[in-house]
């Protein structure tokens, strides 16, 4: 299959995407990875603690009760399916490990930055650029403010860390 | 109306042709800002522009007649903080939401890593959050205005349609061509880019010739006193 084969013009896929996303918009609601990655944190750390303990903490029992039955879950694990489907068909599935200390260290913390920052405005980068922004939210104005802000502070400390 | 089987199928497939299209295309959120910002180039921010013209365009058109399922909850300057801490994140980890799945797709531990922390930042985050109250200020998430607890109620294109009595797609419209109009900026800035390193290859390419002519040359011959 040819389109396996080569690389893929990003503004003819994230095009397409975009045009998927109206029909989703319609179905459900627009694009968004933050809302899964907050259910699939519940239902994780619910099968850790379980049902009891988890009801204690305000925020799971009032706010994000852990279930499967939500549908942005299902967009998290398509996008890895979808990615490993592609990746093997594509002959560019291979196990990649980061090889030295600090990529380490900036991948946790950045991690857990991008886990907070979630949780705190509950959006993610991509309800922010392609979700609220588009539907003239006055929070995806905000949203991506601070992301522009943040991207550049982190880049500029990621580039003094390269120098250093 | 749709059942929850039927969203959960949905999604999936959207999000399985997402996986699909990002693995072919490289496209990454993170590199749309970082390498814009680091090496001034411009090729994932290009076609995020592009979806967010289409988007921008669809979502209003579809609010205007009262369809589609814009996203409701309380604005506040909470989402200004939290979208700064991702932002220095998703630097950080080499990976946005969406990079981080498709990047662990095709085998990339760090990424599978990145979404283990993303979930523990989560996790312990939401600790410190109720239903009322975010964590800087106290009972502030009641969908009103609240100046003591920096939020700003809810505001879209449905609400501008509904206040201004204008329909949503105009506003759509305004805000896709000030987007169109950032796209045709980048693109004049790499034309101008290109065009400034055609100039220094052709000026380079130049002295070397002159210097490579002069080497040609027969070499004078030495003025031996005689």
């Amino acid at each position: 299959m040819d389109f396996f084969k080569k690389s893929l013009d990003p503004i003819v896929a994230l095009a397409i995407i975009a045009i998927f996303d109206i029909f989703l918009f319609q179905i459900v609601g627009a694009w968004t990875v933050g809302g899964g990655e907050t259910m699939i944190a519940g239902l994780f750390v619910k099968s850790l603690i379980g049902a009891k303990a988890m009801n204690r903490i305000p925020f799971w029992h009032m706010v994000f009760k852990p279930t499967w039955a939500y549908w942005k879950i299902y967009i998290s694990l398509g996008m890895g399916f979808g990615a490993l489907v592609s990746a093997i068909l594509s002959k560019e599935f291979y196990w990649r490990v980061p090889k030295h200390l600090s990529e380490w260290v900036m991948i946790t913390i950045g991690g857990l930055l991008m886990g907070i920052g979630i949780r705190l405005s509950f959006v993610c980068n991509v309800s922010t650029f392609l979700g609220l922004t588009p539907e003239m939210n006055l929070g995806g104005y905000l949203a991506v403010s601070g992301l522009v802000v943040g991207s550049w502070v982190g880049t500029w400390v990621y580039k003094k860390i390269l120098e250093a | 109306m749709i059942t929850t089987d039927g969203q959960c199928v949905a999604a999936f497939i959207f999000g399985t042709t997402v996986g699909v299209l990002v693995q072919r295309s490289r496209w990454c959120n993170t590199a749309a800002l970082r390498d814009a910002m680091l090496f001034k180039s411009y090729r994932n921010t290009k076609a995020l522009l592009v979806a967010m013209i289409i988007l921008t365009i669809g979502f209003t058109t579809m609010m205007t007649f009262g369809n589609g399922n814009p996203m409701r909850f309380d604005v506040g300057i909470n989402q200004f903080i939290g979208l700064f801490l991702f932002g220095i994140g998703m630097v950080f980890a080499g990976a946005c939401t969406v990079s981080s799945w498709v990047k662990t797709g095709e085998g990339n531990i760090g990424a599978l890593w990145a979404l283990l922390f993303l979930i523990v930042g989560l996790f312990f985050s939401s600790l410190m959050w109720s239903f009322t109250f975010w964590p800087l200020a106290g009972q502030t998430m009641t969908g009103q205005p609240s100046a003591a607890g920096l939020q700003f109620g809810w505001a879209d294109a449905l609400t501008l349609q509904r206040d201004t009595g204008i329909p949503a797609v105009v506003f759509g419209l305004i805000q896709a061509a000030a987007l169109f109009g950032l796209y045709r900026l980048i693109l004049r800035r790499e034309r101008a880019t290109l065009e400034a390193e055609r100039k220094a290859g052709a000026s380079t390419s130049q002295s070397t010739t002159a210097t490579q002519g002069a080497a040609s040359k027969p070499a004078p011959s030495p003025v031996v006193p005689t």
